[in-house]
């Protein structure tokens, strides 16, 4: 009787587990079957209304449901999407639209010229607080609807207009869905994906929609799941549990190489990650310190051992793929010695201490830089946070971070793909101090602020050119940043899956995306 | 016994209340601002502020909690900040994963200890060493990183179960395993030891002198006085599974409310935490409450209070 | 006899991590946090017996230095755990009434919260680091002390000779501490020794969810939770942390089951 009890137990064990293969493949046959495309990413959308978020990862759950007026080529240049043609006035500053006729949303709303102005003052209704709606506001002062087409007034001269209105922010949404209050829970664009379901905690599906103006998708559905763990993610492209996971952590992106079944997407990314020293505090405000410690930091070393090689080292604030990059910018190379002769020169030879503020993900590379630093006198301490408790420590005022002891915060920013301006006067323009931009550490430089006015203001190209080289030059010599590296947007997918492709900054375009 | 549970029914809701309030000002005192965190890391400080008005967060703290037992009180825990989904719709719709996986990991335990428990009391010897140096082991091991190594294992190399999600039955197994094991230790344990105090006791050796088959006089004697501890435990226990099923499930992607509350306090979503805790701590106080009153029924001289 | 093995080796194993951790700086020295990018994640050698962690630090160094820090957590957690809730046990249990009533409730309230989830709440609120790891798990462990001590100090009021002392005229604060807390004090011992390695695993899993201790401390949860980032890649680097945790908490746990045992061969101590 005894040994019958562990005997049936044991079968009943041996059972399940001889059947659990056997399910697992049934599972995966249904799935593939069904031609649905499995993306992992490492967090989850923050919001279904593409107005309302400034995430990367989000933006590239949203893309397949929604467009813009344009929208970026495989190129990464502007084209035609809603707006088939457009014309600007001399100034610069009038922008009209032709839109495509007879499109439709999601949910049978007709996408006029009505819908695309009311989609776009959204975000100039300082009532809606929208999330994204800054990088618009401090360009569009109007827009309204002209016959059949949409016409925006602009602050000042754009350049960067059609890149702005292609980005996923300035996606076009249904303005009847906008009104029942449900966007940010349930899509309605006019993309060649529709909204199915947001299963709280496990995915978002999509599938196909039938009535898309342009070419039907090949997919029947997208299903987009998600991992905190860079190690699951892993994982789930080998068992074919997702079919993309973005971003693939470098760690593993030397052992795909040799997976014949896995691919790897391997672009020039635009974030540009960087620590931005507090200009307000002793001894951070003398030029010669700042400068100490891009010379102490070994950013090859860095992207050799941290990053795995799957970085470019930081040599200028913007990234090779941003206009008007200047690869001649000199940078700070390694020189341990010239970082102790600059300390020295600027009253601390024997070092100081001072404290980074880093959310986990990035946390080992600040401990790199703690040991790195050690090597000068400069004692670091690494202050690791969650997120949030990050973005409030960061974007604190002058007397909050004077009084918190807060030197300095680690993080990156990317937008300068859209514009060079997207990247300079947010981070250095003394207009976007934090707590109201993310000019981190109150750097104030008054020629460099009226450069960037001119020119982002400035529409010819030419023109533009010498003006961003110079600004590069300034703010590589003021140093209010120790610039880092710049990672490759890494992704990983698998080798049956065709058509994918990735904008600067890691945002996956899969609208288009077949299997072999 | 039906007065003690009374009392305890009673004082339930005084409990609920002291752990909301306590709950409620904890939250508000955490740093990071969800806001901010909705607004996202490039959004202006005029949206943040824009973000803030929209959540309701920009009145008195007091008038706050008050507005949240009022509504609370009538099963209206406000709506999430980062789902957008009113908290009772959520919380409802991952819930039944928590107990799914509570319950498969619990049942995996109390089989599995008890066989193992009995065995090693019965059998003696080498066995109940290997039983005993398994579960020390078993007690001894950080069970993310099991987890983990788990499915390195059995989900990609050996390609035997999935691995991530909640589908399919096979689904339950790694994360039941991950889950169980801690008490599946604990209840082998205790079995062990109470089998061995039970097969000493008179009783039992009455039962066999009057030449009732031994087996039956394990089973229905000992295991029977042995099943007190094991109830015991499981109440004890049940605060270490909820805790435990928040890192499993982070591991797994299993849609519960462990990674919901992960995340939740991540995004500092605080009407789920809230909804959240309270839950927990609703869910530990009745299990306890359950394995009192099992305890009672199954020993009526054993005294409460 | 088993029991005796259970003790021998649970001591060595405890005594083994405590040489480790006193020797620390002798054997390990400055290897445990010199960082050398250059040699990243190298295979055990004879110059790193167990390679080397993504800054280039010596492992094994800093596995030994970690036993240090376990033991620190040990004795923080555990005492502040201790110092807090035998006090109140002892004024419940002593004075009864009202006051037992009130440390009642408040246990209660405390011990209705799970653990992890008590500590994650804590923790974000304090802020991550290793002391705020430390008083959140001392503080979900607190109602296991009050309610064992309190139950020790009921039973210890009837025995004889601290009626005697009290019929003496001692002082109240004489009697609890000198008599009650004296007899009370080898049970509180034993399950402050089972509840050594729950400290260490707890700190573990609060590292798991990003609210450990900071770096560069070679805290070995904060090092098997950083390095299973690279599980796949490199996994000596979460396999060694992983099994100093196991053999720690083994060591602590075969320890108190032994000292137990040989205090009360029949019944356990739980709280």
């Amino acid at each position: 009787m005894r040994t019958e009890i562990t005997r049936a137990d044991f079968v009943r064990l041996g059972l399940a587990v001889a059947t659990a293969p056997l399910l697992q493949r049934v599972a995966r046959a249904a799935a593939a079957a069904a031609a649905e495309l499995a993306i992992m990413q490492t967090e989850a959308p923050r919001s279904m209304d593409p107005a309302d978020q400034t995430a990367t990862l989000t933006s590239g759950v949203l893309s397949p449901m929604y467009e813009g007026l344009t929208k970026f080529d495989e190129n990464r240049q502007p084209g035609p999407s809603l707006a088939t043609a457009w014309k600007t006035d001399d100034a610069g500053t009038n922008w009209s639209f032709d839109l495509r006729p007879g499109v439709k949303f999601h949910d049978g709303t007709p996408c006029d010229a009505d819908a695309v102005a009311a989609s776009f003052q959204r975000h100039l209704d300082t009532q809606r607080g929208l999330a994204s709606s800054g990088r618009f506001r401090a360009v569009i002062a109007d827009v309204r609807a002209n016959g059949a087409g949409v016409v925006f007034t602009l602050k000042s001269p754009y350049p960067a207009m059609l890149r702005l209105l292609a980005t996923a922010n300035a996606s076009v949404v249904s303005p009847t869905a906008d009104k029942t209050g449900t966007l940010g829970r349930k899509a309605v664009g006019t993309g060649p994906f529709r909204f199915v379901e947001w299963a709280s905690g496990q995915y978002v599906r999509q599938e196909a929609n039938p009535d898309y103006w342009g070419a039907k998708p090949s997919l029947a559905a997208l299903k987009w799941t998600w991992t905190a763990e860079p190690g699951v993610m892993n994982m789930a492209v080998h068992t074919g549990d997702a079919d993309i996971v973005n971003p693939l952590p470098p760690a593993f992106a030397g052992q795909l190489k040799s997976q014949w079944k896995i691919g790897l997407q391997n672009h020039d990314g635009s974030a540009v990650y960087w620590v931005s020293l507090n200009t307000q505090m002793k001894p951070l405000d003398d030029v010669r310190v700042r400068q100490a410690l891009n010379y102490a930091t070994d950013r090859a070393a860095l992207v050799r051992s941290l990053l795995f090689g799957y970085a470019t080292p930081a040599n200028s604030p913007l990234a090779p793929v941003d206009l008007f990059y200047d690869a001649s910018q000199p940078g700070y190379p390694y020189d341990p010695d010239k970082a102790k002769a600059l300390l020295r020169e600027a009253g601390v030879p024997d070092g100081f201490s001072m404290n980074v503020a880093v959310q986990a993900p990035q946390s080992n590379i600040a401990e790199a830089l703690q040991g790195m630093w050690a090597n000068v006198g400069v004692k670091l301490d690494v202050l690791r946070m969650e997120s949030g408790v990050w973005v409030q420590a960061a974007f604190g005022d002058p007397e909050q971070k004077a009084k918190q002891g807060l030197f300095s915060a680690l993080a990156s920013w990317s937008t300068g793909f859209i514009d060079p301006d997207q990247q300079f006067r947010p981070l250095y323009g003394s207009k976007n101090w934090s707590p109201t931009g993310p000019n981190l550490g109150f750097y104030k430089n008054d020629t460099l602020d009226a450069l960037l006015d001119r020119a982002a203001a400035t529409m010819d190209p030419a023109q533009r050119q010498p003006m961003y080289v110079q600004a590069q030059k300034i703010v590589v010599d003021d140093a209010p940043h120790v610039l880092l590296y710049i990672p490759k947007d890494l992704a990983a997918i698998r080798s049956d899956v065709q058509g994918v492709w990735m904008l600067p900054g890691g945002q996956l375009i899969v609208s288009s995306a077949r299997r072999a | 016994m039906g007065r003690y549970v009374g009392r305890k029914l009673l004082a339930l809701p005084l409990v609920l209340l002291g752990v909301s309030f306590l709950v409620f000002g904890a939250i508000r005192l955490l740093p990071g601002d969800p806001a901010r965190i909705m607004a996202g890391d490039q959004a202006t400080g005029e949206a943040i502020a824009g973000m803030r008005h929209r959540l309701g967060l920009d009145k008195p703290f007091l008038l706050q909690y008050g507005l949240f037992l009022t509504q609370a009180a009538q099963g209206d825990f406000g709506i999430s900040i980062r789902s957008k989904q009113p908290v009772l719709s959520e919380v409802t719709r991952r819930f039944p994963y928590t107990v799914a996986l509570a319950s498969s990991a619990y049942g995996f335990a109390i089989v599995i200890g008890t066989v193992a428990g009995v065995v090693a009391a019965v059998r003696g010897g080498w066995v109940d060493h290997l039983v005993m140096a398994m579960t020390i082991l078993a007690a001894s091991t950080a069970n993310f990183w099991l987890a983990l190594v788990g499915m390195m294992v059995f989900a990609v190399e050996l390609d035997w179960l999935p691995l991530l999600g909640a589908g399919s039955p096979a689904h339950y197994v790694l994360p039941t395993a991950a889950l169980g094991l801690l008490p599946t230790a604990i209840i082998a344990r205790m079995t062990r030891s109470g089998m061995l105090d039970a097969l000493r006791q008179d009783h039992v050796r009455t039962a066999r002198a009057k030449g009732l088959r031994e087996t039956v006089v394990t089973l229905r004697h000992a295991l029977r006085n042995a099943l007190i501890p094991i109830v015991t435990i499981v109440g004890l226990n049940f605060g270490g599974l909820l805790g435990g099923a928040v890192v499993t499930e982070t591991v797994f992607n299993w849609p519960g409310i462990g990674s919901l509350l992960v995340d939740s306090v991540r995004d500092r979503d605080y009407p789920m935490i809230e909804a959240l805790v309270l839950l927990s701590v609703f869910s530990v106080v009745i299990v306890n409450l359950i394995a009192d009153a099992a305890i009672a029924l199954l020993d009526p001289r054993l005294r409460l209070g | 006899m088993r029991r005796r093995g259970n003790l021998i080796l649970g001591g060595a194993l405890v005594a083994l991590i405590v040489a480790a951790g006193l020797l620390a700086p002798v054997i390990a020295g400055s290897a445990a946090f010199a960082q050398n990018l250059g040699n990243a994640m190298l295979p055990p050698s004879a110059a790193h017996w167990l390679g080397t962690d993504q800054y280039g630090r010596d492992l094994f160094a800093r596995i030994v230095y970690g036993a240090r820090i376990s033991l620190f957590e040990v004795a923080l957690g555990v005492g502040m755990a201790m110092a807090a809730g035998i006090p109140a046990g002892l004024v419940a249990g002593w004075f009864g009434a009202l006051t037992d009533e009130v440390i009642g409730w408040s246990t209660n309230i405390l011990f209705a919260f799970p653990g992890i989830i008590l500590a994650i709440l804590i923790v974000s609120v304090l802020g991550p680091g290793l002391f705020n790891l430390l008083l959140a798990i001392a503080i979900f462990s607190v109602p296991v002390y009050v309610r064992l001590t309190r139950n020790l100090t009921l039973a210890l009021k009837q025995i004889d000779y601290v009626e005697a002392a009290r019929s003496t005229g001692a002082s109240t604060a004489r009697v609890l501490f000198q008599h009650v807390l004296r007899n009370a004090l080898p049970p509180l011992l034993v399950q402050a020794t089972l509840t050594a390695g729950t400290v260490i695993l707890a700190a573990a899993s609060l590292s798991f969810l990003g609210l450990g201790a900071q770096p560069p401390l070679p805290e070995w949860g904060a090092m098997m939770s950083s390095a299973r980032d690279l599980l796949g890649v490199d996994n000596d680097l979460s396999l060694f942390p992983g099994l100093a945790i196991t053999v720690a908490v083994l060591g602590f746990n075969l320890l108190g089951d032994g000292v137990r045992d040989l205090l009360d061969p029949h019944r356990g101590v739980r709280g």
